[in-house]
């Protein structure tokens, strides 16, 4: 017989407000010291289930036993009094404010009345000592990278002394690196006694770190599985119904004129990385990856490529046209695209409707207008909308549900769509598949590659190395603002390769290798 | 055959369309805001009942007399003509996240241009009055590119900056007629008449039912359509939405903060010399009419949303006609209004109110959608 879990959540249903069935009768238990995965399609209803433990979402049906007991978890505050804590599966920051002002947010400690800065500071430092969490704590967190956001995220849950830690995708944004390294701080946790929950698309991590994994399928629990008896591929299966099938798209580099082409680029802005001396030229139908920890200038390059960085050394030619001077909107006019790192800041409007949403950057195309360009053509963008949404797979019954009540696997579906549907010459694009399930993955890179063989030109910047090594025909390491190593993307670097250069520990004699690849592109 | 079979697909598009706008979100707001007004009506009646010496007789006079006058119809539509505009105003630059307030100044400003136009313009029928009426919309327009142009130009607080525009535009206008505009004659701060047909007509002689409502009207229709149908105004929405999407999708953010701003003020421009036009014979006003203001609660009450700033509007009309109808037949204050227009923001605005009702009908449905799923599969 099985000793009573630590925690018991028992047939438990939750229906949104506009009538979508999240959790239909789902039941998860966790136990004492294990980490256990959640694994399920986007929508499935894996963030409603967490949010419903952490009281942000009002059950409907169900409940939720904590030591054997019934428990009515109303608010994130109670939640935290029963010590469960969650980190979002998007940021949840305040961005003015300092590292550890975030950290004590909503539990300041007072002294005389005041808000006692220093032990915000102490906790901070403290927490970063014993579980090896490094921040500083006096750093803006508008400059931290994504992957110090997380860890600032983690830092604040622990903050609270909680023994439940609820992790809703924290390695959709980081590189393999940063993931090892939150793994073992994961598994320190365990080892002192936590219990910990993380909601995954990446389905080798639950192999590597996990105990158990839940699967979860249109908002019903499909069971709970020992991790050392189920494979990877079971896992997906139990997820979809079906296996994913990886099809690659046929393609070849074509001669012809690079359409992106960079000369001697660089930046040195205050506040943000710099750029040292950046060539890179990527012609029709080439694929570039670009690999590296957040935080080593990837931003900044894409920043200048798209229009949104204006003073920069150097030159950028978008299909022979000097962008410099160029506004974000006259960039977009030379048919680029962008998936941007954050699809809540940059890439959505999580208040209008998915049709909105999903002609953003095309509104102004004859073909959606009417009346010379005075009105708009609903029923054209309607035609166009609901076909993006049936072949992107976005779960909601139609394109008038506002983007704010989808899951954030379908938040970015909705931005892969628009910009990859949008014919671009050239495609840049940050990380994606950011929080996508396995099978809708599938489809965003052969997309991808569907665009590249059709004559276009893709910028692929990525902490995720799968991502990079399925499309990138070749491969930058990018690294404190320079690239630092480049190579054939041929199955014969390795992860770990790439890993040592990600982290600055090698570098390449650049020159030679820049002339290897083109010599073996010319011999392709 | 062939009209027949346009008007099925046009009839078939008609209903999905409306179906679309009635789904249980929208029905459910729509009862909701009805559900805050009959709550604060009956807090109005509470009071009554306690202060008055002759409750019943009151609550009559209040309520029903607007609706059972001979004149209350068209008084309710006449008080709710300058509403419509300036809630319609308020809309707009509330759209785009624009806290400029000033649709009060407009709307003087607006009337007073109208005025101006309607007595110094020589022109025929008709005429006069459309010209004034643009005219009104057109000079608070160019006042309004003041805050308008400081905010997106160099992003000055509009709120500051329109709320000063008020004063200085009624200091202004005061300035010029009793200085220059002034009607010697009269004995008072005040324009000479309006030529009779610069005036905006009644519908019949026996009747203040005037047609400046239709202007309206047509103005909540145009402000739908301009953000239903056209990119300008879904750029407003987008910029007002999520500015650094906005930006990211090739929007430059200050042409609709500036033109959000300009359109309010055309707007409540246009209301003023409407209600000038209407409800004048000469131009007087030396203080802010304060129509601007309820215009900012009207559109908060409707959501932004044009249609509903039309019936929000007309129950604002409707209560402040009861409201002076108490007045003239009771000891009763016709301040009760102000704590009616305050428990009804209160309640819209509270997110939660009434949330648990939706909840129990949208579960009641489900598990009827259900059951019904689970025999089919028996
Ligand atoms: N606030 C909300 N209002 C209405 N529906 C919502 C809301 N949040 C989520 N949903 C819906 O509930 C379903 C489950 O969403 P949830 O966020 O739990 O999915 P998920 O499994 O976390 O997916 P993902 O992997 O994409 O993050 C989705 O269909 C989504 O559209
Ligand atoms: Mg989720």
């Amino acid at each position: 017989m099985e000793t009573t879990p630590l925690l018991d959540m028992q047939a438990i249903t939750k229906i949104y407000d506009n009538g979508v069935v999240a959790n239909d009768n789902a039941s998860f238990s966790l136990r004492k010291g294990e980490i256990h995965a959640i694994a399920g399609e986007n929508g499935a209803g894996k963030t409603t289930l967490m949010k419903v433990l952490y009281g942000l979402e009002k059950v409907d049906e169900g409940r939720v036993m904590l030591h054997g007991n019934e428990v009515n978890i109303t608010s994130p505050h109670k939640a935290i009094e029963h010590g469960i804590g969650m980190v979002h599966q998007h940021f949840m920051l305040v961005d003015s404010l300092s590292v550890a002002e975030n950290v004590m947010l909503g539990a300041e400690v007072t002294k005389r009345g005041f808000i006692d800065k220093s032990h915000g500071i102490q906790k901070t430092e403290a927490i970063a000592k014993t579980y090896g969490l490094y921040i500083n704590p006096l750093a803006k967190t508008q400059t931290l990278s994504v992957g110090l956001k997380q860890r600032l995220e983690i830092i604040k849950v622990l903050a609270r002394d909680v023994s439940i830690v609820i992790l809703d995708e924290p390695t959709a944004v980081l590189t393999p690196q940063e993931t090892v390294e939150l793994f073992n701080q994961l598994k320190r946790l365990r080892n002192e006694g936590h219990s910990i929950v993380i909601i995954t698309h990446k389905l080798k991590e639950i192999k590597t770190i996990c105990d158990r994994v839940t699967v979860m399928r249109h908002g019903k629990t499909i069971g709970t599985y020992d991790v050392a008896t189920i494979t990877e591929a079971e896992i997906s299966k139990r997820m979809i119904g079906a296996e994913v099938r990886v099809e690659r798209v046929e393609r070849s580099i074509q001669g012809g004129k690079p359409i992106l082409e960079i000369t001697n680029l660089t930046r040195h802005h205050p506040g943000e990385p710099s750029l040292h001396d950046v060539n890179l030229s990527i012609r029709p139908g080439e694929i570039i990856g670009v690999a590296g920890v957040e935080g080593n200038g990837q931003r900044t390059l894409i920043d200048i490529l798209t229009g949104y960085a204006s003073s920069y050394e150097g030159r950028v030619l978008i299909n022979g046209v000097d962008i410099r001077g160029r506004s974000i909107k006259a960039v977009r006019e030379l048919a680029v695209s962008h998936i941007p790192e954050d699809r809540m800041i940059k890439g959505s409007n999580p208040f209008g409707t998915i049709g909105e949403n999903l002609v953003s950057t095309t509104i102004n195309k004859p073909a959606f207008n009417r009346a010379k360009g005075w009105l708009i053509n609903g029923r054209k963008i309607r035609q166009y909308t609901q076909r993006l949404l049936k072949s992107y797979r976005i779960k909601a019954d139609n394109t008038d549900v506002p983007v704010r009540v989808l899951s954030g696997g379908n938040i970015q579906k909705v931005v892969c769509a628009r910009e990859l549907d949008s014919q671009p010459s050239l495609l840049i694009a940050d990380q994606p598949s950011r929080g996508i399930d396995v099978g809708s993955m599938e489809f965003i890179h052969r997309q991808i590659e569907t665009l590249a063989s059709n004559g276009s030109a893709v910028l692929l910047v990525s902490a995720d190395l799968r991502e990079i090594f399925r499309l990138a025909d070749t491969i930058y390491v990018i690294y404190n603002g320079a690239f630092v190593g480049a190579f054939n993307n041929d199955g014969s670097v390795r992860e770990d390769t790439l890993g040592e250069y990600m982290l600055g520990i090698k570098r390449q004699a650049f020159a030679k290798e820049v002339a290897r690849r083109d010599a073996g592109n010319a011999a392709l | 055959m062939q009209a027949m079979q346009r008007f099925k697909s046009m009839y078939a598009r008609v209903i999905t369309a409306i179906k679309r706008t009635l789904n249980l979100g929208f029905v459910f707001e729509l009862a909701r805001t009805l559900a805050a007004i009959v709550i604060a009506l009956s807090v109005a009646a509470i009071i009554i009942l306690i202060v008055s010496d002759d409750p019943g007789f009151t609550l009559r006079v209040f309520l029903l007399n607007p609706l059972t006058q001979p004149d209350g119809f068209a008084t309710i539509f006449s008080r709710a003509m300058p509403l419509i505009f300036t809630g319609l105003a308020a809309s707009v630059v509330l759209r785009a996240k624009q806290f400029n307030l000033f649709a009060e100044g407009a709307f003087f400003i607006g009337g007073f241009a109208g005025a101006i136009v309607a007595i110094h313009v020589g022109l025929p029928g008709l005429l006069l009055p459309v010209v004034a009426l643009l005219a009104g919309g057109l000079v608070a327009a160019i006042f309004g590119t003041v805050p308008a142009a400081l905010k997106a130009k160099l992003d000055v607080n509009e709120f500051v900056v329109s709320l000063m525009m008020n004063f200085i535009l009624l200091w202004i206008g005061v300035y010029f007629l009793s200085n220059v505009f002034n009607d010697e004659r009269a004995g008072d701060i005040t324009t000479p008449l309006f030529p009779e047909h610069a005036r905006i007509p009644y519908i019949s002689q026996d009747s203040f039912f005037t047609s400046g409502v239709f202007i309206a009207i047509a103005a909540v229709i145009l402000v739908f359509i301009f953000f239903r149908f056209t990119r300008f105004g879904y750029n407003i929405k987008t910029t007002g939405d999520n500015l650094a999407f906005a930006k990211y999708s090739g929007i430059n953010p200050a042409g609709p903060i500036f033109s959000s701003q300009v359109i309010g003020a055309f707007i409540a421009g246009v209301g003023g010399a409407t209600e000038v036009l209407s409800h004048y014979r000469r131009f007087n006003w030396t203080s802010l009419p304060m129509y601007g203001f309820d215009g900012f609660m009207i559109a908060i009450i409707a959501k932004n949303n044009p249609l509903a700033v039309l019936f929000v509007a007309l129950f604002f009309g409707y209560i402040r006609t009861g409201a002076v109808q108490m007045e003239i037949f009771t000891r009763m204050s016709s301040e009760i209004v102000t704590i009616i227009q305050a428990v009804i923001i209160l309640l819209v605005a509270a997110q939660a109110f009434l949330m648990s009702l939706r909840k129990r009908l949208m579960m009641r449905r489900i598990k009827g959608l259900k059951h019904v799923e689970a025999t089919v599969e028996v």
